[in-house]
């Protein structure tokens, strides 16, 4: 399994374009955390990092004939799939310890430098937001990785995104026939299968066992474990007959 | 050692589904090397699938001495190079082959000498080899991908098109890697549509069609069904040379070049002639084996 991190790593930080997107949503972050002395939330631009850093982690490796190559060897197809979603999160840390690395720099080096005034960055308050984001991270990138298990190239990115819209729809299918079952129904579903949690909440010790702790923890789970069984049983044809 | 049992496989849904394979069954004996032949679309490439345990058949069973294609244990011992080398191009040629080492569980701290030996192999000289992938030639990329699927010396070679696209000096030593292969007693699968080199390398030839199995050919050894023995003398003396050999009573059809064309093959038929022309002071320039694969590939592996 560690040589599928480190083949992810390699591969994402080897990639250009990837590497330009992330150093620009960095400098986007940067002075966002020197603001705010590490007290915003990193939450928007840090997901989009999180998105491109996850997009098509296994069609494109299924579609270009490495996965092939890889499966032939002595490795489970489970090693396979969690090298590539620990992969996915080690470089969302690396790029969110970058990022404040960055803010800091900001906060003590250059907005002096321009005569601007930053405020002090809090360290606690930085330390409590990188790990909120990152823990609120575990859950986006396992929708990824489950969506990238059975649809094409970036397909997974752009179910991502639909799953939103999509998710709400039973509700507005509710209010517009006034069927308040089909309302109920979408709530749930909404808040199942893209659950919300406060993580700066739960990490200063606020109802850290609660339903929507819960709710989360089993959306990664079945999340990851529908990425196993799709993956497992899964054909990978490699060329033309 | 490999067993395919009446494994058939459908592509497509509802009403587009295409049979790629119906009801092939076939044994491959441990130590044996045989060629996949066949028309593009005949299965040839699903059946390789199979073997490999990317796809999963409708119906029928593969075993590799029987454990199941896709058993750990079957894996360690495989060596697998895809028709186009479809891998990390922003990798060097020493990463990869040091990747694919770690990942058939080598021995880490022999990495470097493993990399080395098997680029020698293949002929990649040492700035070939720091070279990134997506600079090779396709010609080096069938290289490497040779050498990647002769790492670790596996027991099992699937090996699709392995010539495919290199020059002569490539062909040659993509032969010379199977039949090192061969040599030290590896089963090997070779797809390839270069009947020549097929007919080289391997001892049996399936004839694959419309996803049947319709031909089975052995080229080598006693059984050998189909193979021709052909001896070349001086033009000038193939009039003397058929003589002698009808006078021992061995038939011989004359042909172009000084050719001819013995009816027997065996080895021992072989050596009878040869001694036979000695004997009669006629010059042996050339004695080769020929399967006539092609004059079978054009009958579509049909029995004749």
């Amino acid at each position: 399994m560690i040589e599928m991190v480190r083949r992810f790593l390699r591969q994402r930080f080897s990639n250009v374009g990837v590497v330009i997107a992330l150093s620009a949503l960095a400098l986007l972050l940067a002075p966002q955390i020197a603001g705010s002395g590490g007290q915003s939330s990193l939450d928007g631009v840090s997901t989009l990092a999180l998105i491109i850093l996850a997009a098509g982690c296994v069609a494109r490796d299924a579609s270009g004939g490495a996965l092939q190559m890889i499966l032939c060897r002595p490795i489970r197809r489970s090693d396979y799939l969690l090298g590539r979603y620990l992969g996915i999160l080690l470089a969302f840390a690396l790029f969110l310890v970058a990022s404040a690395a960055l803010g800091i720099a900001f906060a003590r080096g250059i907005i002096p430098l321009l005569g601007g005034q930053a405020r002090p960055v809090e360290f606690a308050a930085l330390g409590a937001q990188l790990t909120a984001t990152f823990l609120g991270g575990l859950a986006t990138a396992a929708t990824i990785l489950l969506l990238s298990t059975f649809l094409p190239g970036y397909g997974d990115v752009l179910g991502f995104i639909l799953l939103t819209p999509l998710s709400a729809l039973p509700d507005v299918a509710g209010q517009v026939l006034r069927a308040p079952w089909l309302q109920r129904a979408g709530k749930i579903l909404r808040e199942n299968l893209l659950p919300s949690l406060d993580w700066t909440a739960v990490l200063h010790g606020r109802d850290p066992l609660g339903e929507a702790s819960g709710r989360w923890v089993l959306a990664v789970v079945v999340s990851l474990i529908a990425a196993l069984v799709i993956f497992s049983r899964r054909e990978f044809a490699y060329g033309q007959d | 050692m490999i067993s395919v049992e009446n494994v058939s496989k459908t592509y497509g849904r509802f009403g587009r589904r295409t049979r790629a394979l119906d009801g092939v069954s076939l044994e491959i004996q441990r130590g044996e090397t045989l060629g996949l032949i066949g028309p593009n679309g005949a299965g040839k490439t699903t059946l390789l699938s199979c073997l490999l345990g990317f796809l999963r058949p409708d119906s029928g069973s593969l075993t590799v001495a029987g454990l199941d294609v896709d058993d750990l244990r079957v894996r360690a011992r495989t060596g697998y190079m895809p028709e186009r080398l479809g891998f990390d191009r922003d990798l060097s040629g020493a990463s990869f082959l040091a990747f694919h080492w770690r990942l058939s569980g080598g021995d880490p701290a022999r990495v470097d000498a493993e990399v080395q030996s098997a680029a020698d192999r293949v002929g990649l000289d040492r700035s070939a080899l720091w070279k990134k992938l997506r600079t090779y030639s396709r010609g080096m990329l069938q290289r490497i991908g040779v050498a990647q699927a002769t790492l670790g010396n596996p027991d099992l070679l699937f090996l699709d098109e392995p010539a495919s696209g290199t020059d002569p000096l490539g062909v040659a030593i993509v032969r010379d890697q199977i039949l090192a292969a061969k040599a030290r007693g590896a089963t090997i699968v070779l797809n390839s549509h270069q009947l020549a080199e097929v007919e080289r390398v391997c001892d049996r030839v399936v004839f694959i069609d419309h996803g049947r199995l319709t031909r089975s050919e052995t080229l080598r050894g006693e059984t050998a069904s189909r193979r021709r023995a052909i001896v070349r003398v001086p033009e000038t003396r193939i009039a003397e040379a058929h003589a002698a050999l009808a006078a021992v009573g061995i038939a011989a059809e004359p042909g172009p070049e000084g050719s001819l064309r013995l009816a027997e093959s065996s080895d021992a038929d072989v050596a009878k002639a040869v001694k036979t022309l000695a004997l009669a002071d006629v010059p042996v320039l050339e004695v080769r084996s020929s399967a006539e694969l092609e004059e079978l590939f054009r009958a579509g592996g049909s029995p004749s």
